[in-house]
């Protein structure tokens, strides 16, 4: 008689917690970057803008409303709001990649941040939104490898869903709607 | 078919994450003792150059919020006014030095010589 030796399966909290890990040193690794690095106070670029904070700005926002989108859908998918009343086919995918741009909108936003300024904590608001800079990625992350992998409970994927998208309003709120507040609506 | 173009544009999500963080440490500054004044960097990545007068000071470290004239962003603006609200220039250098509200403090990052030279630069060359 012969042993078999089957792969054991990896458990639904070891694949959790390493997830989590995963999560927290893409934070904690943005979060270093922003301190250590020296902050240039320059605007590498404005893209079609025409100055980097209306970029920055404008980016925001668009991510935030497609993140408002995204989650619209995902509460559609899940069964949580009724219209359409059939849902079609394609919901899913377009989730993903509401999903998928907001999160491209955040890239150049976060190349600003990181790069011109860094990690700061001048005053509340800045560390807040310097904090949820970094934690949001990491959360990101939770969550695209809570989808991939398989095996894990199923609250977890609206958990880390609702709690990207709070971040990323809370970045919006310590940022562009600081800014349209104090400063005003910048033009494109 | 619309599967696969959101399949396309995850892979380039994806693609441009790995480039922005490449690009975050390919171009950070350099750390050398060419690249320090007192033992702070004043870096231009424009130029690779150090900043050498009030105004390239300014341009690295104050135009992103007060703009290249002075005219003000998201920071207030400074051409034509600053004189005014700081009668005395070390009034002012204390100010870009602590900082207050959404203005950072520059005193941990610029030399007393740099502070003195980009506030100068904002009281003449920008009108202030």
């Amino acid at each position: 008689m012969t042993a078999t030796a089957e792969p054991r399966a990896v458990s639904a909290p070891v694949k959790l917690l390493l997830i989590l890990v995963a999560g927290a040193a893409v934070a904690i690794a943005l979060g270093v970057y922003g301190n250590e690095h020296t902050p240039t106070f320059s605007r590498p670029f404005e893209l079609f803008f025409s100055d980097t904070i209306n970029l920055k700005v404008w980016f925001a926002t668009v991510a935030v409303v497609l993140a408002v989108v995204q989650v619209l859908l995902a509460l559609r998918i899940y069964g949580k709001l009724k219209w359409p009343r059939t849902a079609p086919p394609w919901l899913g995918d377009a989730h993903r990649l509401a999903g998928t741009f907001a999160f491209l909108f955040t890239l150049p936003v976060a190349f600003l941040c990181l790069w011109s300024l860094g990690f700061q904590d001048h005053n509340t608001r800045v560390l807040v939104h310097s904090l949820l800079g970094c934690f949001f990625y990491g959360a990101f992350v939770v969550k695209i490898l809570a989808v991939r992998v398989r095996g894990l409970p199923n609250w977890l994927l609206p958990v880390v869903g609702g709690v990207v998208f709070v971040t990323l309003v809370g970045i919006w709120l310590t940022s562009s709607f600081w800014f349209f507040r104090h400063v005003g609506f910048p033009e494109i | 078919m619309f599967r696969k173009v959101v399949n396309v544009v995850e892979v380039l999500a994806l693609v441009a994450a790995v480039f922005v963080v490449v690009m975050l440490l390919v171009a950070e500054p350099e750390h050398s003792t060419a690249a320090t004044k007192g033992g702070v960097d004043i870096y231009n990545p424009e130029t690779g150059a150090l900043p050498v007068s009030g105004a390239e000071i300014y341009v690295a470290r104050c135009s992103g919020c007060h703009g290249s004239d002075g005219g003000g962003s998201s920071g207030p603006r400074l051409a034509g006014k600053v004189s005014d609200d700081f009668p005395d220039i070390e009034d002012q250098i204390a100010f870009v030095s602590k900082g207050k509200g959404g203005m950072p403090g520059f005193g941990s990052t610029l030399t007393p010589a740099e502070l003195r030279l980009v506030v100068e630069y904002t009281r003449t060359d920008l009108g202030g």
